[in-house]
């Protein structure tokens, strides 16, 4: 058996082997830090669960104020969002939740949020089957052209993606500031506040250290060491004079940590413990009844097609008659064109502005009732991973319908149940 | 640096002469340091990040109640594993010291390079825990009681004691108070709600959640006193750890 030993290590030490060393470290130090990254352009939206995005929170009114920003401008992300009734079992109720931003990193920065009047800048609780309004109000920070999503993290259930836009940001990130007024009247820059003298504090410590570690290092270094701890001779390596110099040494540790944090206490009389805690009792939004039933009747999704069909019967109690306009699901929107003639301002990857249809396209009058089959069809539901819905756990779709009345008032409709997939075209149930 | 032969070995008959014998121990003394400096920061840093994490990752996690109970007692296990393997070894009193140096240096190089560099947080969200006297306390410990046990105990904790007032002097400042529409903040709670964190939602926070109250407002000296007993435990355990792989006998080559 041949070992490895401390005194073969030595004879390989040459200088040509520490060049190669250096070299080596050199290059692996380069590799990992210097190439740039790509920034990302996309949050991971289509991987979630299509049931988990079209039956947890329906997005509907999502507008960016602008598409077009230069660093500092201000910007405002608003929408509703309807808490579906039919909550998956899988994902944990919106008891506790965040109103986030989906965007690469803090590009844009969140000045304020809100849902309906309440600032949220912590958790708050919302409840299942009814609809909140938010505002978000964004700062542009760094240049470039980012995807921004309005995102609400329910705890235990995980992020919920809403609708994107493609923001772009000009100039410079250099140039952003993000002036705050404390409570005691003095203003800083967020953006750069305490860094220098982070640096600084912790710079001088890891000095130290370094300083610490060398000082016994240069003096009998590690092999040498070794040698005398083994030959029995350990406790010749550290005498009083030793022992001196580290009591020293702990003194003036002890002294500095009393100096600085003395220091701090006086420079900074006035401290809060960080704030935490859940906001409850957020009113959803006021608004009337719903004066349309529908009651879900069954459907189908055909793969191949990109189809969903979705049978129901539909009520209409109000003075008007009525036409389904739009379905929205997980974000996206599929409008009917009889009734959309404009194409509204909204993502185009999210607008199938002629991809909604029903079996009978007469206005339903006041006080009928009439069974539709409507029809959902768009590769947008294919592209945006809807189509997976045929092999999740839990084959139930849901989103909202909306109907509109001649004068133009939307009456809004919840929807949502199993549906039978169709592997092939043509195949009956 | 100061080598020489009073270890008792002779030079032998494998170098040309003495000169060039002190040489090769000096430079393998250099390859040893800066390759052990490597892995402790490599295995240090996985493992402070897994359990330290969040904690350490944001300012707005460096609460008064979790944060300081929590670090100093992961941080102990290398701390007490370094100590064990350069005191017994080499009777080098640099153990927790060095460990805690590499943590800090590849946490630096993290946040700067990845949460700045790559992701554009600001550095006062992200900068890491201070430990490094901590380190200092229980190198010193060790090397004037000479013992472990004492180590344990009192090292252990002012280990823990010492945490929350060496990171006071940078984190008071993060604690002055400001409103934003009407809600009471500190900054340190307004820079994590400023800077746009997709998947770290707010709830996630874990400040000053628990049920021990009895101590007001008081909260830093009972987890901090806390943090220290369990680091003594800790100690006593991660000393035989760091005992248990002091040693070649892991790189022996056998002939199969």
């Amino acid at each position: 058996m041949k070992s490895l030993n401390l005194q073969s290590m030595a004879k390989c030490a040459t200088a040509r082997v520490v060049r190669l060393w250096i070299l080596g470290l050199a290059v692996a130090g380069a590799l990992t830090t210097l190439p740039a990254a790509t920034p990302a352009a996309a949050h991971g939206e289509r991987s979630q669960q299509a049931f988990l995005r079209m039956r947890t929170l329906n997005w509907y009114d999502v507008k960016w104020s602008k598409t077009e920003l230069n660093v500092n401008d201000e910007m405002e992300l608003t929408g509703k969002v309807h808490v579906f009734s039919g909550w998956p079992q899988a994902v944990a109720r919106p008891g506790e939740s965040f109103l986030n931003v989906g965007e690469p990193g803090p590009v844009l920065i969140r000045k304020s949020a809100f849902v309906g009047e309440v600032p949220v800048p912590r958790t708050f609780s919302m409840d299942v089957g009814k609809d909140y309004e938010y505002k978000i109000v964004l700062k542009a920070r760094r240049q470039g052209r980012y995807h921004v999503h309005v995102q609400i993290n329910v705890k235990d259930g995980g992020p919920i993606v809403g609708p994107g836009q493609w923001i772009t940001i000009k100039g410079d990130m250099k140039d952003f500031t993000n002036p705050v007024t404390l409570l005691e009247g003095s203003t800083i820059d967020l953006e750069t506040y305490g860094i220098t003298w982070t640096y600084i504090y912790h710079f001088f410590w890891m000095a130290a250290a370094a300083a610490w570690i060398l000082y016994w290092f240069m003096t009998k270094g590690i092999i040498v060491r070794y040698w005398q701890v083994k030959a029995g001779k350990g406790r010749e390596l550290i005498g009083q004079s030793e022992k001196r110099i580290g009591a020293i040494t702990l003194a003036a540790v002890l002294l500095a940590v009393l100096v600085f944090y003395a220091a701090a206490n006086r420079e900074f009389p006035r401290t809060l413990p960080m704030q935490a805690g859940l906001l409850t009792g957020i009113s959803p939004i006021d608004e009337p009844r719903s004066t349309v039933a529908v009651q879900f009747k069954g459907g189908s999704y055909t793969v191949p097609g990109r189809e969903l069909r979705i049978r129901a019967k539909v009520t209409n109690n109000g003075k008007e008659p009525i036409r389904l306009g739009e379905f929205t699901a997980a974000g996206l929107r599929f409008l009917n064109p009889e009734v959309f003639t404009t194409r509204p301002d909204f993502p185009d990857y999210l607008l199938a502005d002629r991809g909604l249809s029903v079996s009978d396209p007469n206005p339903i009058a006041p006080g009928e009732t009439r069974d539709l089959e409507v029809i959902v069809q768009d590769a947008r539901f294919d592209i945006e991973r809807l189509s997976d819905l045929a092999y999740d756990t839990d084959s139930q779709f849901g989103g909202l319908l909306f109907f509109f009345s001649p004068s133009g008032e939307r009456q809004r409709a919840e929807i949502g149940g199993p549906v039978i997939p169709k592997f092939q075209a043509g195949a009956t149930l | 640096m100061s080598a020489s032969t009073e270890s008792g070995l002779p030079a032998g008959k494998t170098w040309k002469s003495k000169e060039e014998f002190l040489g090769c121990v000096i430079l393998t003394d250099w390859i040893l340091l800066v390759i052990l400096f490597a892995v402790l920061l490599g295995s240090f840093h996985i493992h402070y990040m897994l359990l330290a994490g969040d904690w350490d990752f944001w300012i707005d996690f460096k609460d008064r109640r979790m944060w300081p109970t929590v670090t100093p007692i992961v941080a102990m296990c290398f701390a007490a594993a370094s100590q064990s393997f350069f005191w017994t070894r080499f009777r080098l009193p640099i153990g927790a010291t060095t460990v805690v140096l590499a943590l800090l240096i590849g946490e630096w190089i993290n946040r700067y390079d990845n949460f700045w560099g790559w992701t554009f947080f600001p550095i006062n969200l992200v900068f890491p825990s201070a430990l490094i006297p901590m380190g200092f306390w229980l190198d010193i410990v060790l090397m004037i009681s000479g013992s472990w046990l004492v180590t344990a105990l009192l090292g252990g904790l002012g280990w823990g004691l010492l945490f929350y007032p060496i990171n006071w002097p940078v984190l008071a400042q993060y604690h002055q108070a400001t409103e934003i529409d009407g809600v009471l903040l500190t900054l340190a709670d307004l820079i994590g709600f400023n800077y746009v964190r997709t998947g770290t939602p707010e709830y996630i926070r874990m400040v000053e959640r628990g049920t021990l109250r009895t101590f007001g407002k008081d909260v830093v000296p009972v987890a901090a006193f806390f943090s220290g007993f369990i680091s003594m435990l800790v100690y006593f355990l991660w000393w035989n750890v760091g005992k248990w792989f002091s040693t070649t006998k892991y790189l022996e080559i056998e002939e199969v």
